[in-house]
């Protein structure tokens, strides 16, 4: 992959960096902020991505708001976003439009899980954080079918949720393809969610629907 | 400096003049003996020519270009050569005759100079109070009252008839001309005085009805001290001793009326006048009331008693005693009714309004407007001054600037020497210091109190202004210590965590089991973001800055039991947001501790520029906030900013918790 990073804080920026190049790729630049950013998208043409949230001057979705610029601009670039904390409302919307990620910035710190989200994003694939997917699969919700779920049926939308495929699925909580499948049926069905094979769109239709069941969204 | 030596000279000179004559025609009064003037008349002359030269000294120094001084000094020379001339002639001709030279001249100027002794107060009133004449047109009255006046001595000098007594038996030292000579001039004379006393009168009201302010109260002294001259017709018609009171009057008159002037001109006291007028005509009315009653009362008694009894006498003195006081009140009342009706009714609405404020039935600041309506002002406006602040401040404690385009005039309410307030309000009513002092002066408690209130409320306001800052702060340190902690700390940690991540990586295959010890040491690192995170999240929920509702949302994702959230997505201020999400924090965590409930509704709406938040359950209800419990914080907190919070928990009925939050704060 060839990447560029997008990080106002020197040192974080250095050990992302690293991280990619540890793993193997190619990181093309480093920046930190978003106008930078968006000039280093159209003169590298990356595979991905890795921007933070909160970039210089405002420090508040300066990150997220260049992501989206990007995903609409350069269609074939995966896009990462780090975040300090938790927010699901940019969280949400931005990775149920695909070829997104949204994750915690210590998620960085597990770093096979990181590439793998990170190459899943490259592919065009999602990558949530399983904290925002669990305030989203929360049953206080609201939402009465989410309520109708067994705990396996809950921790396998979780995984969905967060953009793993069934293999992904079935390595995480030690079970065989076969199974993760069945209870992936199961909750498409009580949910209501028409089934597809294509990995990536069932990803989104599942965010698509977690996303309906949150209570008056803004966005 | 030469002008200035002279103008300072001369009436010093004029007025020992005066004096110096009077000085004289006393001693020679009292050489005459029996034959002299009757004591009264030497007090009264003596007086008069006294107030005369002094008050004409007075002005005459002060307003060296002011004519009155001059007059009145001239006024007393003629007064001093007139009795001087009396005296002469009664010592010289009458008790020792021959003793002195010129004596029949004395005894012509006493007979023949009299008509000057009104041609002071004639001149006085025509040119008061400016000193010139009330318009040109004026100057040709101004040449007749001279001309007879002239005339009219010419005449009495020149006369064939015998001088006036006491020296009828006198010849006068002038030849007498013939009767076709005098007789017209003494009609002219005497036609043209008293139209020229009579054109003074009209000189005084014409200036009278066209005067305003300062003026106008100048020319009220004129016409009081003048009010003695009609006073000495109405005596002698009414047929007391005429000659004796007459004289008794006029000179009265003489003393009365430069005293009048002087107090005009120098501006000393002139305010009084309305007040003097008002005690005036209170204490002439009250004393024929109380002397008709003390009449009344005896002829009763002597009919019931009999007369000559002492007890007639302790009788009517009792009752005329017993009446005095309500009797004042009364004549009070109706001079004020009759005569100064502004007064009376101002008076009588502010002490309405006193008596409403001791009953509670009226607020102290309302007393502008009560003032406004006393006075007749609606434009009238009271400020109170606030000594701490040095500043003066309206009704509603709002500091208030004086503009110099303002051209109302100000009067200052004062109690007890310390300033409580300002009224401004039309300068016409300057013409009136009598209505605004007399209502003022009622109305000066109330606007005491009312100006306390106001400071104690201005007060109030700054300490809870104080308060709701303190809070606001308090929010944004939160928000401070938040970001210092996401941005900061937990960041330095994953920098940390991948530093050590690529010790792991350099390591490689030969890490000798050191890879299980950075991996151990990368998960303590991942446990203390955790941490960091969590405490940063109680601080304040990094949620608030996309709004109540992605916060209020991530709040309800975290409780232990099912929260609906149905909140705006209307933005409101920091401090309010914050507010508002810490009264849902604080009252969802009574919800799961007390309430046994199984479902919450958490609602935030924009109601009427207030942000409403309620947090409703389904559990046992009964709940109470008790001192020092988390709901009395809230509920302090919340009034911090001008909020209401309003608990309904019935037993078993569940509880429902409500705040209401100004957004105007």
């Amino acid at each position: 992959m060839r990447v560029v990073i997008a990080e106002d804080q020197v040192l974080l920026r250095a050990g992302l960096a690293r991280l990619f190049e540890d793993a193997g790729h190619e990181v093309t630049a480093t920046v930190g902020d978003a106008d930078a950013l968006l000039s280093a998208v159209a003169r590298d043409e990356p595979d991905l991505v890795v921007a933070d949230v909160r970039m210089p001057p405002t420090f508040s979705d300066e990150g997220a708001r260049a992501a989206g610029q990007i995903r609409e601009e350069h269609p074939g670039v995966g896009v990462l976003v780090l975040s300090q904390h938790v927010e699901t409302q940019h969280a949400v919307a931005l990775v149920s439009r695909g070829g997104f990620g949204y994750l915690l910035k210590d998620r960085v710190l597990d770093v096979q899980e990181f590439i793998d989200a990170a190459e899943r994003v490259c592919r065009g694939g999602s990558a949530l954080d399983p904290q925002v997917v669990a305030t989203l699969v929360s049953p206080n919700g609201g939402d009465d079918r989410l309520a109708d779920l067994t705990a396996r049926e809950r921790e396998v939308l979780a995984l969905v949720a967060e953009g793993l495929t069934n293999s992904g699925i079935a390595k995480r909580l030690f079970l065989t393809v076969n199974t993760v499948e069945t209870h992936v049926r199961s909750v498409l069905m009580k949910l209501d969610i028409p089934g597809t094979d294509d990995g990536h769109r069932r990803v989104l239709a599942v965010l698509a629907y977690l996303r309906s069941a949150q209570p008056q969204h803004q966005h | 400096m030469l002008l200035v030596r002279r103008s300072s000279a001369w009436p010093w000179v004029l007025a020992a003049g005066a004096v110096g004559l009077g000085a004289l025609a006393v001693v020679l009064n009292a050489l005459a003996g029996v034959r002299g003037d009757p004591w009264w008349q030497v007090v009264l002359g003596v007086s008069a020519l006294l107030t005369s030269g002094a008050v004409g000294l007075l002005i005459a120094l002060r307003r060296p270009g002011h004519r009155i001084g001059w007059l009145l000094l001239g006024n007393a020379l003629v007064l001093g050569a007139a009795f001087l001339a009396s005296s002469y002639g009664e010592y010289a001709l009458l008790e020792r005759p021959g003793a002195l030279p010129g004596a029949r001249w004395a005894a012509l100027w006493d007979s023949s100079s009299w008509p000057l002794l009104f041609a002071g107060v004639t001149a006085i009133a025509l040119v008061f109070p400016g000193g010139s004449l009330p318009s040109p047109r004026w100057r040709r009255t101004a040449t007749g009252v001279g001309v007879s006046f002239a005339a009219l001595i010419v005449a009495e000098l020149f006369t064939a008839s015998p001088l006036n007594a006491p020296f009828r038996q006198v010849a006068s030292p002038l030849p007498a001309l013939p009767h076709a000579v005098i007789t017209p001039l003494l009609a002219v004379g005497y036609l043209g005085v008293l139209a020229s006393l009579l054109a003074a009168a009209w000189a005084v009201r014409v200036r009278f009805r066209r005067a305003i302010g300062i003026e106008r109260l100048q020319l009220k002294w004129l016409a009081y001290g003048a009010c003695l001259i009609p006073a000495t017709f109405l005596v002698c018609f009414a047929g007391v001793d005429g000659a004796a009171a007459f004289t008794a009057l006029f000179m009265l008159m003489l003393v009365v009326v430069p005293v009048s002037v002087g107090i005009a001109i120098l501006r000393f006291r002139l305010y009084d006048i309305d007040r003097l007028i008002d005690r005036t005509l209170v204490y002439a009315v009250l004393t024929l009331l109380l002397a008709g009653a003390y009449v009344a009362t005896t002829l009763a008694l002597a009919v019931a008693v009999g007369s000559g009894s002492a007890w007639t006498t302790a009788g009517a003195t009792l009752a005329t005693a017993v009446a005095f006081r309500p009797l004042r009140t009364r004549v009070q009342n109706v001079v004020d009714r009759r005569f100064n009706r502004a007064r009376y009714d101002g008076r009588r609405q502010v002490e309405g309004f006193l008596s409403n404020l001791r009953a509670g039935r009226a607020a102290p600041e309302s007393i502008q407007g009560v003032l406004a309506d006393a006075l007749g002002d609606a434009r009238l406006e009271l400020r109170f001054w606030l000594p701490e602040g040095e500043v003066y401040v309206d009704a509603r404690g709002r500091a208030v600037l004086d503009s110099p385009e303002d051209t109302r005039a100000r009067t200052p309410v004062r109690r007890g020497g310390v300033p409580l307030a300002m009224i401004l309000h039309d300068a016409a009513l300057d013409e009136r210091p009598d209505l605004i002092q007399s209502v003022v002066e009622a109305a000066g408690l109330a606007i005491e109190i009312a100006r306390l209130r106001v400071e104690l409320r201005r007060q109030l306001d700054e300490v809870e202004a104080s308060r709701a800052r303190i809070v606001a702060a308090g929010y944004e340190e939160r928000r401070r210590i938040e970001r210092d902690l996401h941005d900061g700390a937990q960041q330095r940690l994953v920098s940390v965590g991948l530093t050590l991540r690529h010790a792991q990586h350099e390591l490689g295959a030969h890490s000798n089991g050191v890879g299980g010890i950075l991996d151990g040491a990368v998960a303590e690192i991942g446990d203390a973001i955790a941490e960091l995170r969590e405490l940063a999240r109680g601080v304040r929920p990094s949620q608030l800055d996309d709004g109540l509702a992605p916060a209020l949302r991530e709040l309800a994702g975290r409780a232990s039991l099912p929260v609906k959230v149905e909140a705006t997505a209307d933005r409101f201020p920091g401090a309010l947001e914050a507010a508002a999400y810490f009264v849902a924090s604080e009252g969802l965590t009574n919800v799961v501790k007390h309430a046994h409930a199984s479902r919450v509704v958490v609602c935030a709406a924009r109601d009427d520029g207030s942000l409403v938040i309620s947090i409703a359950d389904d559990g046992v209800g009964g709940a109470a906030p008790a001192r020092g419990s988390g709901l009395a914080g809230l509920a302090d907190r919340v009034n911090a900013q001008g909020g209401t919070l309003r608990l309904e928990s019935a037993p078993g009925r569940g509880t429902t918790l409500t705040v209401e939050l100004p957004c105007a704060s």
